[in-house]
């Protein structure tokens, strides 16, 4: 618990951050919504924020767990909800993740996955739909999809927290992961297509699919290549989650991406590993660095989560973007890197070939 | 005896003063409108019929006037009922009824302790004390779990108490309803200690096999006032997508968070927390407005967490041992009293009829010009409500709030007999107390409830229902065994 509090500090330094940028004082924050999927404290984190920040007596908090990778959309949805109700309003969106808790000290191989791809790392969003700040925002949210697969018992249980034989808690990543994913994913795009892609492109698919249906009826000689969507048409950046090299080449396998597109996922896996909810937010940082994104861009965050769900959202860029205060900023030069093989390998990768029952340490090791 | 006979007077005569006053500012608009009314009826009668016709005839009206007239009328009628919020309403709700072989009574409960503490005398009297003085009764209970000794809280456990809990409040209410699980459309779960990966909203989805395009939240963290949060996010969620239905969880899990140190300031918890949970229907679909209990009117929420005092009187931390609890300052009630005059600052102008709403102006502009010395007016809240739910947090809250508001008896009697029978069961406490009233057959329609519930952080939120129709004297729910054993009279120590 403890440890939490000083994870705490850290993120105070993102939030402080946040509010010198915008040149908002946190007096002006209507809505908090905060998300961290594997710690629930009391007072909630949320509370602390308040705390810490002096904020309004009146303001709306919401504070939510559990609900994995993919929680970021789903603050945005109640931001999203709240602002179509109401006029004026400044929402402010923090999501982290806590490991200190979380980490698996036992021997399953499933469980042990996750200590290897789970790292630190936390996100401060400031959403509003005050007409004054129009000038000042970075993007605007043109539509947001959510999918839930969790009545399926195969998705449910592919990614669940629960005790070993030993009773040690740990998140049990399922081989079955993949396919759940996918099923979601699938599913999320066929009702976010139509919402973002021009229409010149849907009838170009209706057609080809028609067409073909056509052909095969005819014909019954081996079956043409499926068409494919081409989301490139109505999204000019891909935000990923980092959730895995596997994830990502998948997800770039599906929609038929290309290095560049997921270049900026590949390089946060790289540098910051699997951060949960705010992987998406580090990808895009990774964007905004690089220089890629220009007024009119459109970026399409996609991320998976426990449950299962495939949360999905459009941003328009709403200016040209430079690095000014990115987390990005001290070494985004030395990205990507020439290679990507592990510097260590040569040095300490004779570890691997050890045999664990017979292992001690050589006698001319030193511990450096 | 002479110099009572004056008091005695005097008291009566203000009490018909108070009471004229009020009759006369509440229905002011009828005051002035019958006079006025009776002077025209009066002046058009002595006219007489013929010159009533010669002036009706005399008032020319074309016919573009007449349309753009109607025009302007269904317009503005248009524009009126169109940005007008939409009307939320509580189809039903349904509250879990524990098995009476997880009740704890007084003796089960001392004996555990005394075994579990074998090694700190001290702290098991502690515990006696708090628990001759909690205001709760024989029949609370606590989750299997922590029925063995010691307990063992499992993640698995865990997990088992809230799908008990959580699925037997859900089935109850979906008989209730008769609302197919396909037909939800937002489902918001919060339960403050206990937050799974995936989380207990996932849970639910998979259990009922919701569809797959449902907006579900899970809020944790939150404290004993995360019910009304729940219902806050589901009123903003509801006015955006039309006809549509949110399902709301509140409960809390105790089976990883009983406390098995020996600090006394965090084995009170222990003492008073106990096993619940409560389903709630939200619907803004046309079709339930004739079916639905209740009609919500506000709910108003308010965040102490900007004082340190405040925001740390209820800590969730580690004791010296590394054992985790949650810490209850000796401040809490000073805070809660606070926290509540926040809330009423801002509830009164909303809810207040005009009279006690100029009163209270007067005596502000009075303290504030003429002499700070009066007493501040408290407004009455009786004449703005019929019923008050107050979350069962312990009896010393419910005290304070009775003393603040200057409540009788009988208007506490929900939360203290709920506090008697099934404990402090955190967010769903106010979902109880109010099928506490309408088993005892008080509710009627259009009466309006208020509830008020505090959680940790400090929070004090408050939720306004009316009643929306007439309410049947319900045979289940659960009161169902024991409502005519209440009211009882609860003593102020019970010796153990």
């Amino acid at each position: 618990m403890m440890l939490s509090l000083k994870w705490m500090t850290f993120f105070i330094h993102t939030i402080d951050k946040l509010f010198k940028k915008t040149g908002i004082s946190p007096s002006e924050v209507d809505v908090l919504v905060v998300n961290i999927s594997m710690l629930a404290a009391v007072p909630s984190l949320s509370s602390r924020i308040i705390y810490h920040y002096k904020m309004r007596e009146d303001i709306k908090v919401y504070n939510l767990t559990g609900m994995g990778c993919s929680a970021s959309p789903i603050a945005i949805n109640i931001v999203q909800n709240i602002l179509k109700t109401q006029r004026n309003v400044q929402a402010l969106v923090v999501t982290s993740e806590s490991l200190s808790l979380g980490w698996y000290p036992g021997k399953d191989r499933s469980m042990i996955l996750a200590n290897c791809l789970f790292r630190s790392g936390g996100c401060a969003i400031l959403l509003t739909n005050k007409v004054a700040l129009k000038e000042k925002a970075m993007f605007k949210l043109k539509c947001l999809v959510r999918t839930h697969h969790g009545a399926k018992d195969e998705s449910y249980g592919c990614c669940i927290q629960k005790e070993d034989d030993q009773g040690f808690v740990g998140v049990h990543l399922g081989k079955n992961l993949p396919k759940a994913a996918t099923r979601a994913f699938v599913e999320n795009l066929k009702e976010i297509a139509p919402k973002i892609l021009p229409v010149r492109e849907l009838l170009r698919f209706i057609l080809l699919t028609l067409i073909r249906k056509m052909t095969q009826k005819s014909t019954k000689t081996g079956a043409s290549a499926r068409p494919v969507i081409n989301f490139k048409t109505g999204v000019d950046h891909f935000c990923l989650h980092t959730g895995g090299k596997a994830v990502i080449d998948a997800v770039a396998q599906n929609l038929n991406l290309t290095e560049h597109d997921i270049e900026p996922a590949r390089m946060t896996l790289h540098r910051f590993g699997n951060t949960s909810a705010s992987s998406i937010w580090y990808v895009l940082a990774y964007m905004q660095a690089k220089k890629r994104l220009k007024r009119g861009d459109k970026v399409f965050m996609i991320s998976f989560g426990a449950g299962f769900k495939c949360n999905s959202c459009l941003w328009e860029v709403m200016r040209d973007l430079n690095q000014d205060g990115n987390v990005w900023k001290e070494f985004i030069n030395s990205y990507p890197p020439k290679t990507i093989t592990n510097p260590f390998l040569e040095k300490y990768g004779w570890i691997q070939e050890e045999d664990p029952d017979t292992f001690c340490i050589p006698d001319d090791y030193v511990i450096p | 005896m002479p110099e009572m006979f004056p008091k005695f007077t005097t008291s009566i005569k203000l009490k018909y003063v108070k009471l004229g006053y009020q009759y006369l500012v509440n229905h002011i608009v009828t005051f002035l409108f019958i006079p006025i009314m009776v002077a025209v009826s009066i002046k058009i009668l002595k006219l007489g019929p013929e010159e009533i016709l010669t002036i009706w005839n005399s008032v020319h009206f074309d016919l573009v006037q007449i349309l753009c007239s109607s025009f302007l009328v269904i317009f503005i009628a248009t524009v009126y009922f169109m940005s007008k919020p939409r009307s939320i309403y509580l189809v039903d709700y349904a509250c879990y009824k524990p098995p009476s072989t997880c009740r704890v009574p007084f003796s089960t409960f001392m004996e555990h302790s005394r075994l579990n503490l074998k090694d700190n005398p001290k702290s098991v009297e502690f515990q006696m004390r708090i628990l001759e003085r909690s205001g709760l009764g024989e029949e609370t209970s606590l989750p299997p779990e922590i029925h063995y000794i010691p307990p063992n809280p499992t993640m698995e456990a865990a997990r088992n108490e809230a799908e008990i809990v959580i699925f037997s409040a859900i089935d109850s209410l979906m008989q209730k309803t008769r609302i197919k699980p396909k037909d939800i459309d937002i489902l918001i779960v919060n339960c403050s200690l206990f937050s799974p990966t995936p989380s207990l909203s996932a849970m639910v989805v998979n259990k009922y096999k919701l569809r797959s395009n449902i907006k579900s939240f899970n809020l944790s963290g939150m404290g004993c006032s995360a019910g009304l949060i729940s219902i806050d996010l589901a009123r903003d969620v509801l006015q955006v997508h039309p006809n549509s239905s949110a399902l709301i969880v509140s409960t809390e899990i105790i089976t990883p968070n009983y406390y098995q140190g020996s600090e006394r300031a965090m084995l009170v918890p222990n003492c008073l927390f106990r096993m619940g949970g409560a389903a709630i229907l939200l619907s803004n679909k046309r079709g339930d407005r004739n079916r639905a209990k209740y009609k919500s009117v506000h709910v108003v929420r308010t965040h102490k967490g900007a004082d340190d005092k405040a925001y740390k009187c209820v800590y969730q931390q580690e004791d010296p041992q590394g054992k985790v609890g949650i810490n209850l300052s000796k401040d809490l009630m000073i805070i809660a009293g606070e926290a509540l005059k926040s809330n009423i600052t801002t509830i009164g102008p909303l809810v207040l009829p005009a009279s006690e709403q100029l009163l209270f102006l007067f005596t502000l502009i009075g303290r504030k010009i003429f002499n700070p010395k009066w007493k501040p007016y408290i407004p009455d809240f009786k004449q703005a409500f019929e019923h008050f739910c107050i979350h069962a947090g312990g009896r010393a809250v419910i005290d304070e709030l009775q003393r603040n508001l200057q409540l009788s008896a009988d208007h506490v009697e929900a939360s203290r007999m709920t506090l008697h029978r099934f404990g402090n069961t955190s967010s769903s406490s106010l979902w109880y107390e109010l099928s506490y009233i309408e088993a005892k057959g008080r509710m009627k329609k259009g009466d309006r409830i208020w509830q008020i519930a505090f959680g940790s952080g400090f929070k004090c939120n408050s939720a306004i229902w009316k009643c929306n129709r007439r309410i049947k004297t319900p045979t289940d729910g659960p009161w169902q065994d024991c409502i005519d054993r209440y009211p009882v009279h609860i003593p102020e120590i019970v010796k153990l």
